[in-house]
């Protein structure tokens, strides 16, 4: 419980310099011309925000892999003494099995920007 | 009342490391290009941060204020968060979690989020650009890096940070596995958005996600990232350089200096080494350093279960 | 109060300049970037002091009024080596030592002495769109009409996997910071990756600027090593320096190798044989110049933003224009960049 409450304590005063921080400044709101986008001079025609092309979407599916994997891998690092061999053997095999994955998403280029 | 002494101790270091660090990355900057070094660059950081707070804040054309007012506050407790599980001194820690590397790994992915929102939040074209490659990289980064800390896990069988700094008092786990401590120094060098990792506030964007920010938000997100620096050097050399274990000097105080090492080890690679183009690194990372990150985990496990 | 105070503690920080660079100004500025009492800054968001060193087109003065108003208070203008722009009530003529102009404008400035220059442009909108659309924001429907004065991008072929999304076409420069000055580029960017590329404007000649020495700084400085292009520039500026460390910097900040091979290749030559070619030169090792030509236009599609910006900035001046000759057919777009 103490814990928690360090934590909540330390992330509220975190966020209070954080904010307190941007109340600082001169000089007043910012007028129409000041607000264009840097383009190095130029107007931009459309809004920044659009359906943006994400180039690794490939690597994403892979990554959701290995982040699930890491949920197993936490409970393992505790017991893996206990268990001993069992333990190396079994995550050995996993971690094998999605390093497959690793190689085959390698020849089918999902780490170039597709 | 005792519980409030980390609390302060925790932010007391956040800021004075904030700074060292602010200090340090001048001073690299001019021993690269060859300019004296002087005394005066200790005081550079508060110029630097005064100027930035003195202007004026530009909003640009219909921006999501919210979510730009948050990102470096956001960021600022993630920084504060991830350093609260992190002891100073036996029993001397903000949250002496079970889980206290999880909670880490949350900040790490959290922290992905953070700068994308950030560049995001401009409606700017080269800050979007920069805030959704850094996502590339800073997922695969991190990825690697809680590889490297369950490593580090497996001989404390616990996965409390404090456990695993006492699981140090014979052996440093940097002398156990060395390639953890470099993989480890990769993420925090992506997580601050520095150097060969800066994909986010990169020079070829001009500034990334920060070229839209002026005055003081500009002063936030900078501190925020220095704050982050601060938090990675203390988890590093808890997890990997024994945290307050050491001989001759008082626990404490070996953790500051080894925070401090870490800390001028992350600012020269910062300005040493060359960025790689985002899918160059992508590939470097899940084709080279996340098998070696395989292998000091299997080499870990072997170890930990022969010396048993 | 406290205010005031910061302030004063501000004004010993270093002058935070945006350069806009014009016709044979490039090198000057980079000598004045070695001054201790300056800082070049990549964006004006993060500048006080605009200041054009070196002619510019006539064509180019609408984007440094845009810039000028991008520029937060209290800021202010300097004209050095140059014909003062019309338009500008409020700027000042740099006669004789730049660095001391730049200082005094700047202690001023934050000190208050100096008020801050008014926006050039008019406090307006770029379009009209205020009470249209269901909830005043402009737009109409989904994707329609002009939400908050701008259109939104729309989809378009891509040439790398064919996933037809938003298609962001922009023009990048005269003035960004990341180009050579004075090139003004239309790209079509589907991400981060370039569809199509045109030279609208080509970049400035620069009479002294092609030094090996400098070539190599300006191709370090994308690639994140701030410091190290600095001490490169030093070194050319003084026309002395140990090499030694100099290679050192180089070979161990892995450059060489962060570039992609075959990046902007022409006639055989990539960047990364520009790079050792430059260094070659900059050691006295004779080394024979490229003489390949082609356009930059027909370089940079399918590239990623890094790359692309690589590629940029990879070739001496006097090739660079051969590169770019401006695509005139389309005197439309330029209406529009402008």
């Amino acid at each position: 419980m103490v814990d928690l409450a360090g934590i909540l304590i330390s992330s509220i005063a975190a966020l209070a310099t954080g904010l307190a921080l941007q109340g600082f400044g001169l000089g007043g709101l910012s007028s129409e011309p000041q607000k264009t986008p840097y383009l190095g001079g130029s107007d931009p025609k459309v809004h920044a925000w659009q359906r943006y092309h994400v180039r690794y979407y490939s690597m994403t599916l892979l990554f959701i892999a290995f982040e699930m994997e890491m949920m197993f891998m936490y409970p393992w690092a505790v017991v893996f003494l206990e268990e001993g061999v069992k333990a190396m053997v079994e995550m050995g095999m996993f971690l094998a099995i999605l390093s497959i994955g690793i190689l085959y998403g390698w020849r089918e280029g999902i780490f170039r920007w597709q | 009342m005792s519980a409030a002494v980390p609390i302060i101790v925790l932010f007391y270091v956040l800021g004075v490391g904030a700074w060292l660090a602010a200090a340090l990355d001048r001073a690299a900057l001019k021993l690269m290009a060859g300019r004296p070094l002087a005394a005066a660059t200790m005081a550079e950081p508060w110029r630097q941060g005064d100027l930035h707070l003195v202007r004026q804040r530009i909003w640009t054309e219909r921006p999501d204020a919210m979510n730009w007012l948050l990102a470096p506050a956001l960021y600022l407790i993630l920084a504060a968060v991830g350093m609260s599980v992190v002891p100073f001194a036996p029993g001397f820690v903000v949250a002496d979690l079970d889980a206290g590397i999880v909670l880490w790994g949350a900040c790490e992915a959290l922290t992905v989020v953070v700068v994308f929102l950030h560049g995001w939040s401009a409606n700017a074209p080269l800050p979007l650009i920069g805030a959704y490659r850094y996502v590339a990289i800073g997922l695969s980064a991190m990825l690697l890096s809680m590889f490297v800390l369950i490593a580090a896990a497996l001989p404390a069988e616990s996965l409390a940070v404090s456990a695993i700094v006492e699981s140090q008092a014979s052996v440093w786990n940097v002398v156990r596995q060395p390639p953890g401590l470099l993989l480890f120094l990769m993420l925090g060098l992506s997580l601050t958005l520095r150097g060969p990792f800066d994909y986010a506030d990169a020079s070829d964007l001009a500034g990334g996600t920060s070229a839209e920010d002026s005055g003081p938000a500009r002063a936030a997100w900078q501190a925020a990232r220095l704050a982050m620096l601060v938090s990675v050097s203390a988890m590093t050399s808890a997890v990997f350089l024994g945290g307050y274990h050491g001989p001759w000097l008082p626990g404490p105080v070996w953790m500051l200096v080894k925070m401090a090492g870490v800390l001028a080890a992350l600012v020269g690679a910062t300005h040493m080494l060359a960025r790689l183009p985002p899918a160059r690194m992508l590939t470097l990372l899940w084709t080279v350093l996340l098998p070696l990150a395989f292998l000091v985990l299997a080499l870990v496990g072997a170890e930990v279960l022969l010396w048993k | 109060m406290a205010v005031s105070g910061l302030a004063r503690l501000a004004t010993s920080a270093p002058a935070a300049i945006y350069p806009v660079v014009g016709k044979d100004g490039l090198a000057a500025v980079e000598d004045l970037s070695l001054h201790p009492a300056v800082s070049l800054q990549p964006t004006p968001r993060h500048a006080s002091v605009l200041l054009v060193s070196g002619e510019i087109r006539r064509g180019d003065h609408p984007a440094l009024r845009r810039l000028h108003d991008q520029l937060p208070h209290p800021r202010a203008t300097l004209w050095w080596r140059t014909t003062p722009a019309p338009g500008f009530p409020q700027a000042e003529n740099v006669e004789g030592d730049v660095a001391r102009a730049v200082e005094l404008v700047w202690r001023q400035l934050m000190t208050g002495e100096r008020r801050s220059e008014d926006n050039l442009l008019p406090d307006e909108p770029p379009a009209a769109w205020r009470g249209k659309g269901d909830h005043g924001q402009g737009g109409e429907g989904m994707m329609g009409g002009k939400p908050y004065g701008r259109p939104m991008a729309m989809t378009d072929e891509d040439q790398r996997d064919g996933l037809a999304l938003d298609a962001y076409t922009a023009c990048f420069g005269p003035f960004l910071s990341v180009l050579p000055p004075g090139l003004l580029l239309e790209l079509t960017l589907q991400g981060d990756v370039v569809q199509s590329a045109k030279v609208l404007r080509a970049p400035f000649a620069q009479a002294v600027a092609d030094e090996p020495l400098r070539r190599v700084a300006r191709l370090l400085r994308p690639l994140g090593l701030a410091g190290a292009a600095e001490r490169f520039q030093r070194t050319a500026a003084a026309q002395t320096g140990d090499l030694k460390i100099l290679d050192r910097a180089l070979r161990w900040s892995g450059a060489l190798h962060a570039i992609p091979p075959g990046l902007g290749e022409i006639a055989g030559e990539d960047i990364r044989a520009s790079l050792r070619r430059w260094w070659e030169q900059a050691q006295g090792i004779a080394s024979p110049a490229s003489l390949g030509d082609g356009r930059l236009v027909d370089l940079l599609p399918g590239l990623e933003w890094s790359e692309a910006i690589l590629v940029a900035n990879s070739f001496e001046y006097d090739r660079l224009l051969r590169l770019c000759p401006p695509d005139r057919e389309d005197d439309g777009d330029q209406e529009d960049c402008s």
